[in-house]
Parts: C-alpha cells; structure tokens; sequence
C-alpha cells in the first residue's frame, strides 16, 4: 500500500495500481483538471492545463517539493508523492493556460453543441481569470463538414488536445486524423479522400473535450441540459458496452459511452451509437391483437393476456408436451426468468428454445494495422455474436429444461405440429425469421408473437403482443464474458406497447407492478449461476458472474 | 497506378537501409519527390505512403509541419529563392531586399512570378549572418547581397 | 592580450581544406586507431574530466551525459549530430562543416566508440546545402579509406554515419524534436523523462551532441583534457554547482559591426572584446545600443554590460538566459529595440511547434501585440501584459514541454526591463514603424 498527501488529505493507492497524479487526486474527490489526458491514450502532457506541484515526503517526514511545476498526467503517484493542486502557483498557472486557449477561441458557446458539458466552459468557471485581456484579432480557421459520414469539425474552436489524432492511431488503428501546419495556425484534418468512417468514428466527438468535433446526427439537434439521462448497456452484441441514453420528452437523441473497465473501457462503436432509431421507427408494432383466420382484431392488454394465458392452459391440459417457447436473446434475464416460471407452471415438460443468435462475420478487434491486422494489445471488439443476452437467458433457461433447444431444432419440430401452441419472443430490430422459417408455425394452434417491429411470423400468429426497445425496459443483460449489467428505462413506448417485462408480469398475475430487484433476489436463489445479480455490485459497474474470471474489453 | 515514376520510387527504397523502421524515410522521400517534380501532390503522399507502409494522413501531417514543402497548387518554379529576415538580416536591411525583389518581379513572398522562373520566399536565419543580408538560392548560400544583386542573379538564371 | 592561436578552427583557411589528405596531412586520424582501441569507458572520462561542456545552448557536461546510457545495453544505441544550427545570430557549426568536416566525422568515430554506438545519424538543416555537399564527399572519402564502415582500420569497430537533411524548422534543434523529426513526424519535443539516453531514437538509448562539442571531443583526445582545461574560465569558488567554462570557443559577431566573423577564442570573452578586437567596431561610427549574448534566444545585454563575461556563468549575472550558442549580435543606438523585439518575437511564434498551450498561443499573443504596437496603437499596459505573458511561459516555471519558450520569453523580459524608456516613448508618441516589407510577410 503506498500513501499519497493530495492538499493535505492522505490518499491510499493499492499495491498493483499504476495511477498518476490526476487519479490519485480523484480518489479523494479532488479535481485535476486536464484536456489532453485519457486514461486510454497515451500521456502528451500537451495542453498545461492540469500542472501541479509535487514533492516527496521523506521517512523522516519532511517534505522537499520541486521547484517547476508539473503535469499531474505524466507524474507517477507513488509512495510520499506530495501533490499540491491549490497552492497560488498552481492556480495562477491554470488561470494563464485557460487565458491562453481563450486567446482564438470563438465565442460561439450560444450555438455551440458542447455547451453545458464543456471542459473549457467547466474549466474556465471554476478555475479561469473570469476576463480576457485580449486586444488583438483572432486567428480564423475554416470549418470541415467532410471528416466523416458522422463527424463535423468547427476548426477554430479545436484547442489542440490531440486526443482526436491519438484516437485514430493508437485505439482504432486507422490514423485518419492529422494536425496540419504548425504553431498557432495548426489544424486537426483528414488526408483528402480518407475520411473517419472506421467502425469506431463517433468516439472522437466524445472525446474532443469542446466543441470542435460535434456528431452530425446530434448537431444543433438538443442542448444538453434539456437531456434526462438513464445508464443501459448498447444491445448491438455481445460485448455489451456500458452506455448512457439522453432523451428529452420521450425521445431518445443519444446514446454516448458509459466508461466501465469491466465492460468496454470507454468507447463504444458507431453501429451501436446509431443503432437506436428503430426505436422510433413508425414501424414498430403498437396494437396487441388476436388473429383470428386472417382476421386482425385489436385489442388492449389486458383482454389480449386473458386470451393468451386461456390458450396457453388449454394448451398444456391437453397432452404433453403442448407447449413451446422461443426465448430471443435479447430479453432481460428478468423477462426470460418470468416466462421460463410461468409456462414452466403451466406444463413441466414445456419446451424452451433459445431465438436465434445472429452471428456476423468474426469478432472485429482493434486497432489494426496499414495491412488491417489485429495489433496487440487489443483495446476494443466488436463481437460477431449481434445480441445482448444468450448467456443470460441460457442460463435462464437451462435452469428449467436442463437444456437449451437451439432455434433450428424447434423450427423442426413446429413444423411437424407437435405444439399445440407457442410463444415467440423476437426483439431483435434487424429481423429474426425469414418466410420460410416462419412457415414452421403454420398449423400451430395458437401462436404468440412478442415483438417490437414486423416479421414474417406475424402471419401465422394470433395472439400479437407489441413489447418494448431496450431503453424501455430495465433488467439484467450478460455480455460475452459473464459480466451481469442492469438496462435501466429511459424512455416510454408508444402508446399500444408495454415493456416486457410488465407485460410477462401481468401474464403471470403476479401481484401489483413488476419489482425487478425483488425479481432479482428470486432469481438469485432459484438459479445458482446467476447467484451474482443480487449483489449490490450489479448497479455499478455490472458484477461478474463467476468471481474468478478476469474483466476484458 | 502511382504518381510516383519508378525512378523515384527506386530513390525512395534505396533510403530503406539506413534506417530501422521505413517511417523514418518520410523526409528524404518528400525531399526526393519535392526535388523531382517542385511540389508533393495528393496523389505522390498516397505514393510514398503505399511504399512506406504508412497511412495518407501520416506523411502528410509530417509534410504540413514544415513550410519547406510546396503541394500542387502551389508548385515551385525553376528556382527558388529565399530571403532571410531574422534578426542579423534584418538590423542590415535584409527585408527590404525581399520587398524590392518582390516588387521587381511582381510576386508576394511565397509566390512564383508568372513565368515560373522563380518562387521568392522569407527564411528565418540561413546561418550566413558573417555575410548579411543573405539569400538562399535553390541550395547555394549568397553572402552580402542587396536588392540589385539580387534581382541580377535572379535574371541570370 | 596574446592572440588565441585557433584549434577548432586551425584548418578552415588552408587550400583544399575539407580533403582527407589536408586533414590528414595536419595530423588528423594520426591516432584514431589508438583512440578506438581504448576502452569505451575510458574514453567518457577524458571527455567528462575534461570539463567539456555542450556547445549547442544547454551547457550541460558532454562526458557526464554519455554515462547516463544505461550500462551493458545489447544496442542499437544511436549517436545522432545535432547540424540543425538555426539560432538567430549563430553560423559558427556551419563553419566547421563546410571547412573541416573530417574534424567532425573523427569526432563522430570517437564518440559512438565510447558510448558504443554503431550507427550515428547526422540531422543537417536543409538550408546548409554546401555543407552537405561538403560532409557527403567526406564520408565518401571515409568509407573509401576505411575510416568508417565495417572493421575501421582493422579495430573491430563498426560505424555507419547518415546524413539526414532536415526541412528548415527551427524546433529541430531540440534534441527530442530532432528524435522526432529524424523518425519521420512532426517535431514536436517529447516529455521528459524519459530522457534521451534511456529512450531516444526509434526507443533505443541515444545520445545527441552539437558540431562543435565533437569537434572539441577530437581535440581533447588529441591534446589531453588538461590542454582543455588549461583554457577558459575555472568554477566560481563560491559556487559548488558550478562546472567551469573551459576550453576554446567559436564566437559568431554579426549585425551593426563593421566585420561580421566568427573568431575562436577562449571561452570568457566578453562582448567588448569581440566587438572592438574582432569585429572592426560598430559600424557608422555608431555605439552599441543592445547586444544579443549567445542567439537571441539569450535576451540582451544593455550597453552598461559589454564586459559581461560570455562563458556558461556570466550572461545569466545580468537577467540573461544564459550563454546559448555564444553567437553575439550587435544592435546600433539608432535603432528601436521595439523592432528589434518584433523581429525576435516573430521568429519565436513562426518557429513555435505548437503541441504546447503557452508556448503556441503565447508566442504568437507577444507577436501580435508587437504588431500593434508597431502600427501606433499600443498602450503602456501592453508592456506589464507582455512581462506577464513572458513569465508565465518556459521549462523554468515548468508550464512547457521544452526551451523555446523560455528563448521567446527572454527577449521579451531583458528588452523591456532594460529598455523600458524606448518602448514607453514609442508607445507614448505613438510611433509607428512597421514597413512594408513586414507588412508582405504577415501570415495569417
């Protein structure tokens, strides 16, 4: 254990962290503040703005501090490390480099997107002169609309943190992005004809610490303190990145990287970041029916339950095994949990299948080199495996059939009329059947469709229940490596749509509203592999399921 | 299909050896290019960079660092001349000669006068201050000049 | 006082003066087969116990950073020739080269057989063409006699010297921006630590020295370091810190004199003596106004400190930076230090790398005001901003990654404090005196 004084306070850093000044500070809850550093690109020490005093404690307690200051990023916290962030030195020091940025930075915070999450904004309130001395004009750089499909560049406002450029070649491989010219004429552009388009491009609009780099889709679109703000995990695949979604009334605007090093780290990708709009697509289904030889009748919830839990009975009482569920696996654990009990209620020898786990292509690591290999140590993936969820609703529904069905095997066996009725849940916004898979339900009986937008199987159904997006519903998601993390709701559905796991709830008739912690706790006794989501872990960064295994991005 | 010749791409690869890593090849290739063909088009970075094994962008951000190298809207005449303006220069008249030069030819510093014989730029110290002020001509260093010396030598060319 | 009888600079007027066959026949690699068969370790302490110090601005001790090379590194460890000379004021490197290359390049061979490198990097400035042209024929001329290469002389020491030609940006002279120009990106300094003899170039340990501080390495082993050290300036007694100015050096005079030169002497000349001794005087018949001490990056001496002693201690007793590249620039009593800060402050902001927020927005801030206040519109808070801006910027105060800022701010502290009456009557009579010519180089 090695201790650090930060202004005076004692600050323990663990034997196997590596933490520089800015972090050690941090976990005492003072701010360092800083442009240019990221804990996951390289240390430039370029923009001054985070310069502190620092000094070692001898054994014998006194104190030499150095005569220079500082950068907090690049000066290691180790054991009797001295930092002094207040000291009059330190202050004047942030007071001149904030002076310095603001020297040829447009006034364009009333139109400007980074308004109200800001680091000069922030910065300069809480640490700038509060006036500017300048009396000179301002150097004027022109705007670049082109550098990329999703990215903008207001030039002028760029202060030159390079944290854009060391994106591009240190996390996504594809240096895109260049500083042209030299001094204060210095630019952040792309080589004409290669634009950033890699599969990581958004995250450079995260990362500019103000306004310069702003994302296409989200330009001029909200300010930010209009947003309310729910953290989820992006149900793309199976890496499951920890996000935050921003909406405002109702609707979703964006979605950003929530850091989490037992997820991710802090970036997601773009196919994600965008892949939101389904949920507000006029597409999406909105009206529970039942179906009756082609005849559509809607209808609300409740009646529409009522019907499907008097087939599904019917169903189970007429022989063995009746009664099948295709479980999608992009449903909560939560929601696969209160199925899985409910028909497991009905009929014990009830058949569980899992939907089908869309595979694209192979997992895709970065960064890659000029020859698009893989460069070690990979900092992110983009995994094949396109849902959020398999793990935990196989280990949901192998809880109930000591077994899980794969998609394949229940098609055949739908299609040779042994169910006498069956529940689907799809949720995935790409698709789930073709026609002819759909075909396999054919001449089921009764088929229950839980879904958020059309698919072929709608033909064959008739009983349609309109559920929910992820970001309307809340419950547990199990990335690739075991890790449980908790969607919360951001937005409500539209009207003639219920969330899952409400709608799964009230077709149990379980009592009053759905409580997912209270959920959860059941879940946690009931099935020993999910033993984890019961901890207080789960609401942080998310809780390995097994212990043992080591975080990985 | 490159816009380097194979000749200079030959140039280029004969660097190679010198150093551990072809990255390091950047500036001599630039110099070779900018050499043969008075500026480094979009189309020669995307060439030094396939036979550098580096990104378009890379090259470039290294090239735009240094004034030194022209791009093809700006390509540099047959000759170019540089004034110096820092301060040795300068306590001995040394900006007034790039004026009266630029005058004389009709060109902005930085700029090639119109029959493309010469592009007249500032330099910051040549390192000649024993011989102030002093012109830089292609790679030949001129001592003691003032704005006729100058301009003869320039009509000499 | 007896005139200084040159060593550096013995050769650079005799015909034919850059052949292997004048140099050899005036002695040079008479003995390098003996220096190459010292051990390497012996040959770093005749370099430190001689007391050489770096003649390329720092000053810090030659023989004393080559033992900072971590010991028993299995290499490549890379000597790279910092030729990338660019201090306003200063030629003396460029001299050397075009005179005497063989002088450097047996420098060169000492050096990397002490600190054991086998591949040397010599980073030229672009605009030295004749010395290119000069050191390229040498090293041919080398490789011929087999004074370089596989096996020098039949001594088992290999070495590859390459001449790399640099793109005319002064920041190259620093020796990271020097690392990182040599490896093909822009130069911008790296942060420190680690230092270059740890992780240098391409990450390997690296040494960087200046032309002349390996030319005095050659005549070092040739003389003896008591030869070095019975020239110049001994410690200050009162300062333990202080290493010594010894050995000879070359002193650029240029600006308002009547001869510009570069003349060896020993170190501890002062400006009077270069001026009135060397010089020819200041031109016109004037007086001396200001003298720039060791490139403007120094600041300036005031006419009241002509006998300032310029060896590494002396500028800095009157508010200097220090001694720099001892390249003495001499400014006339009819001239407005406002113009000649302006010329200063232009360069440092033109020349700024920009990966650093003082130095890339406060150098061009300085300028900026210069400019207005050239153009009769300043105003006397101008001159409290600027001493601000100067002391707020600089590896000194800590707030940059390298030098250059501190060589932006010098002039600008030493002018204004010295001569705060000039710029406060050009301000107050709101003079205006920017030209033309200036006016056509303003880049926007």
């Amino acid at each position: 254990m090695a201790t650090v004084l930060v202004n005076g306070q004692e600050v323990e850093i663990g034997a196997s962290e590596r933490l520089n000044c800015i972090q050690a500070a941090a976990k005492v809850g003072v701010e360092i503040p800083a442009y240019c550093w990221h804990p996951e690109l390289s240390v430039v020490a370029s923009c001054r703005m985070c310069l502190v005093e620092v000094g070692d404690k001898k054994p014998d307690g006194t104190v030499a501090m150095q005569p220079k200051l500082v950068p907090g990023c690049q000066t290691p916290a180790k054991d009797g490390t001295v930092i002094i962030s207040d000291s009059p030195k330190v202050k004047e020091a942030r007071k001149a480099t904030l002076e310095y940025l603001l020297l040829n930075h447009p006034l364009d915070c009333p139109t400007c997107d980074q308004a109200g999450e800001c680091y000069l904004q922030d910065y300069s309130f809480n640490y700038g002169r509060g006036y500017s001395r300048l009396n000179e004009p301002k150097n004027i750089k022109p705007d670049k609309t082109n550098i990329g499909d999703q990215i903008t560049l207001f030039t002028d406002r760029c202060i030159m943190c390079t944290r854009c450029v060391r994106f591009t070649r240190e996390i996504s491989g594809s240096a895109e992005l260049q500083v042209v010219s030299r001094g204060s004429h210095e630019e952040i552009d792309i080589f004409p004809g290669f634009p950033v388009n890699n599969p990581l491009a958004g995250n450079v609009v995260d990362l500019c610490p103000v306004g310069a780099l702003c994302s296409k889709d989200f330009l001029y679109q909200q300010r930010v303190w209009w947003l309310k703000s729910a953290s989820s995990v992006c149900p793309g695949c199976s890496t499951g990145c920890s996000i935050t979604v921003d909406q405002n009334e109702e609707r979703v605007y964006r979605l950003h990287p929530r850091p989490n090093e037992k997820a991710q780290g802090h970036f997601m990708c773009d196919a994600g970041r965008f892949g939101w709009k389904y949920t507000h697509s006029d597409q999406r289904l909105m009206s529970p029916e039942t179906r009756t030889n082609g005849h559509v009748t809607p209808t609300d919830f409740d009646t529409v339950l009522n019907s499907v839990r008097a087939a599904l009975i019917k169903a189970a009482q007429g022989g063995k095994g009746k009664i099948a569920a295709v479980l999608s696996p992009w449903m909560t654990v939560e929601e696969a949990y209160l199925l899985s009990s409910f028909l497991k209620g009905l009929a014990t020898d009830v058949t569980l299948a899992i939907g089908p786990v869309r595979i694209e292509g192979h997992d895709d690591q970065f960064p890659k080199d000029i020859k698009g290999n893989v460069v070690a140590p990979v900092k992110f993936t983009i995994r094949a495996e396109k849902c959020p969820n398999r793990a935990g609703v196989e280990a949901v529904v192998t809880h109930f059939t000591g077994e899980v069905m794969p998609f394949e095997e229940l098609l055949r066996l739908a299609s040779g009329s042994q169910f006498k009725a069956v529940y689907l849940v799809g949720g995935d916004p790409e698709g789930w059947m073709t026609d002819i898979q759909a075909e396999a339900f054919s001449k089921v009986e009764t088929v229950i469709v839980q879904d958020i937008l059309p698919s072929p199987v709608l033909k064959h159904a008739t009983h349609v229940l309109p559920s929910g997006t992820f970001v309307e519903r809340e419950g547990v998601f199990v990335n690739h490596n075991g890790l449980a993390q908790l969607i919360h709701r951001s937005v409500r559905g539209p009207d003639g749509t219920r969330p899952d796991g409400r709608l799964l709830w009230d077709l149990a008739q379980r009592p009053g509203l759905i409580q997912t912690e209270a959920l959860r706790k059941e879940i946690a006794g009931a099935i020993p592999a999910l033993a984890a989501i019961a901890s207080p872990e789960l609401k942080g960064q998310g809780v390995l399921l097994e212990a043992a295994v080591a975080a990985t991005v | 299909m490159s816009a380097l010749s194979e000749e200079i791409r030959e140039q280029i690869r004969q660097e190679f050896p010198k150093y551990p890593n072809k990255r390091a090849v950047t500036l001599p290739a630039l110099h070779i290019v900018h050499d043969a063909m008075r500026a480094v088009s979009t189309d020669a970075i995307i060439g030094i960079a396939e036979l550098l094994e580096l990104h378009p962008a890379e090259v470039h951000d290294t090239m735009s660092f240094y004034n030194f190298f022209k791009d093809e809207k700006h390509a540099l005449g047959n000759h170019r001349i540089w004034v110096c303006r820092s301060i040795s220069c300068m306590l001995r008249g040394g900006e007034e000669v790039l004026e009266k030069v630029c005058n004389k030819f009709h060109v902005h510093p930085g700029q090639t006068s119109a029959d493309g014989k010469v592009t007249l730029e500032f330099a910051e110290c040549l390192g000649a201050c024993e011989g102030a002020p002093c012109i830089l001509v292609d790679d030949e260093c001129h001592m003691d000049m003032n704005a006729e010396s100058v301009s003869a030598l320039i009509e000499k060319l | 006082m007896a005139k200084f009888e040159p060593v550096l600079f013995a050769r650079i007027n005799k015909p034919d003066s850059t052949s292997l066959t004048t140099y050899k026949a005036d002695g040079g690699y008479a003995r390098i087969k003996e220096f190459l068969s010292m051990a390497p370790g012996d040959v770093t302490n005749l370099v430190k116990d001689s007391g050489l110090r770096g003649r390329g601005g720092a000053g810090f001790p030659c023989g004393l950073k080559w033992t900072f090379l971590p010991k028993d590194h299995p290499g490549p460890i890379y000597l790279c020739i910092n030729a990338d000379e660019s201090e306003p004021g200063t030629f003396n490197n460029r001299i050397l080269m075009e005179k005497d290359p063989h002088q450097l390049i047996e420098g060169i061979i000492i050096a990397c057989h002490a600190i054991r490198s086998r591949n040397a990097y010599l980073y030229l400035r672009y605009e030295y063409g004749r010395s290119y042209r000069v050191l390229d024929a040498a090293i041919k001329e080398c490789y011929a006699a087999g004074l370089l290469g596989k096996n020098i002389l039949g001594s088992g020491v290999n070495l590859d010297i390459v001449l790399h030609r640099g793109a005319g940006a002064y920041i190259c002279g620093e020796e990271t921006g020097l690392i990182e120009s040599l490896e093909g990106k822009r130069a911008w300094p790296r942060i420190k630590p680690p230092f270059p003899a740890i992780e240098g170039l391409f990450r390997q340990p690296t040494i960087v020295n200046n032309v002349e501080t390996l030319c005095c390495v050659t005549q070092i082993l040739y003389r003896g370091g008591a030869w070095f050290k019975s020239i110049g300036v001994p410690p200050d007694p009162s300062n333990p810190r202080d290493p010594g100015s010894y050995g000879p050096k070359l002193y650029c005079i240029s600006g308002h004199v009547n001869k510009p030169c570069c003349v060896e002497l020993p170190l501890g000349a002062t400006a009077r003596e270069l001026i009135e001794e060397h010089a020819g005087g200041v031109w016109k018949g004037r007086k001396a106004k200001a003298v720039v001490p060791g490139g403007i990056s120094m600041g300036f001496l005031s006419d009241k400190e002509l006998d300032t002693k310029l060896d590494f201690a002396g500028p800095g007793k009157v508010g200097c930076l220090g001694l720099g590249t001892a390249a003495v620039v001499v400014i006339d009593d009819q001239t407005s230090m406002v113009d000649v800060l302006f010329n200063c402050c232009r360069f440092m902001s033109h020349e700024s790398c920009g990966q650093c927020t003082p130095c890339r927005e406060g150098t061009a801030w300085m300028t900026k005001i210069l400019t207005r206040i050239r153009i009769g519109q300043g105003r006397i808070e101008d001159l409290d901003l600027l001493m601000e801006v100067a002391g707020s910027m600089g590896i000194m105060p800590g707030t940059t990654i390298c030098g250059l800022s501190d060589g932006a701010a010098w002039p600008v502290k030493n002018a204004i404090s010295k001569f705060r009456g000039d710029f406060e009557e050009y301000i107050i009579s709101k003079r205006a005196t920017e030209t033309s010519a200036q006016k056509l180089m303003e880049v926007h």
